[in-house]
């Protein structure tokens, strides 16, 4: 059974649409249109088709509801929608480019997530083992965001947030937060060793964590 | 932009998580250079075959990001001050492309008129009610 990630009032929300409430429908829409827009039109800069885009992630969210299995906050399975059909958008007007399903030469292309070779549990396990994994590891990240914002270390949580979500190198992230790479090389250590331990209570197979690994 | 893009940054723009301009940047990157697409490719295969990126589930979960009512706090001056300089940062530094949206969606609503807005709902309530369905 997958984590609930959903807030209560989406939660009751989702179940009135599910019931085809049509007032919960215009409510849901009411709630979500604004900022789905924004979005939409960040990237496409015209109103009229970010305004399509929107209306085809609505008509995406009523027809993959049946799969929403709450593994994730309302907002953001909408934005996911809005991504997807925002990356159909742009790849009709060309300015997106089609990615090859499967890499040639992939070995000594450099891709390879540094130091890592998928293990036979990778590649086995079941989609409710991934979902219990991802579990684990947002309960791991989010204590440790929640430590740093109770201790009011917002310099750990920039750095954490640069290096693992922006992706930034190090020299960067210590660049725009005016650290010392020494630092920011500390700052990583130790979150990486929390989440390993973490982690590592719930006998989880460190292959699966790939930026995890010692 | 010369330097080597990191495996974090090639994801983000694969979950379209960049800020729009370097959304755009990159596209043009990718459009360029195949051995770029390649790379990109084997990170969408890790995956697909299960490997957990920390960035993913972090953005997917939106662990650190700002609720809406801060945003509005923001907007409206009254959080404090470490409150108001990480809402700062998380938009203009780590540039979370979706809380940009819920800002600017915030501030869009202060000057657009209720006819439009009422007007846009409306249209995409009837494009999409027909698909409502119980189950």
């Amino acid at each position: 059974m997958p984590v609930d990630f959903v807030s209560q009032f989406d939660r009751v929300l989702i179940e009135r649409v599910r019931a085809a409430d049509a007032e919960a429908w215009n409510e849901l829409i009411g709630r979500y249109e604004g900022r789905l827009l924004a979005f939409v039109e960040s990237r496409l800069g015209n109103r009229a088709t970010s305004e399509d885009v929107v209306q085809e992630t609505f008509i995406g969210l009523l027809t993959s509801l049946p799969n929403f299995d709450g593994g994730r906050p309302l907002e953001s399975y909408l934005f996911s929608i809005a991504a997807h059909k925002l990356t159909d958008q742009l790849r009709r007007a060309g300015r997106r480019p089609t990615v090859p399903l499967q890499p040639t030469g992939a070995s000594s292309s450099g891709w390879d997530v540094a130091g890592q070779q998928q293990g036979a549990s990778t590649m086995l396990r079941s989609g409710e083992r991934r979902h219990l994994e991802e579990a684990a590891l947002v309960r791991a990240l989010a204590g440790e965001i929640e430590r740093w914002r109770q201790r009011g270390d917002w310099e750990k949580l920039k750095c954490a947030e640069l290096l693992f979500v922006r992706g930034r190198a190090n020299k960067e992230a210590a660049q725009q937060l005016g650290l010392s790479e020494q630092t920011v090389a500390n700052y990583k250590f130790e979150f990486l060793a929390r989440l390993r331990a973490a982690l590592g209570k719930l006998k989880l197979p460190p292959d699966v964590f790939s930026e995890l690994q010692a | 932009m010369s330097r080597q893009l990191t495996d974090a940054e090639l994801e983000a723009y694969f979950d379209e998580a960049l800020p729009a301009e370097e959304m755009a940047r990159l596209e043009e990157q990718l459009r360029l250079d195949a051995s770029l697409r390649e790379r990109l490719a084997g990170l969408i295969s890790l995956r697909d075959a299960g490997t957990h990126s920390l960035g993913a589930i972090w953005r997917r979960h939106r662990l650190s990001c700002p609720t809406r009512e801060q945003f509005g706090g923001y907007l409206l001056g009254t959080l404090d001050e470490a409150a108001r300089e990480y809402v700062e940062f998380h938009v203009t530094v780590a540039g979370c492309s979706l809380c940009s949206a819920n800002l600017a969606d915030l501030r869009r609503q202060r000057a657009e008129s209720a006819d439009a807005i009422q007007t846009r709902r409306r249209k995409y309530f009837q494009s999409s009610a027909g698909y409502l369905r119980k189950g």
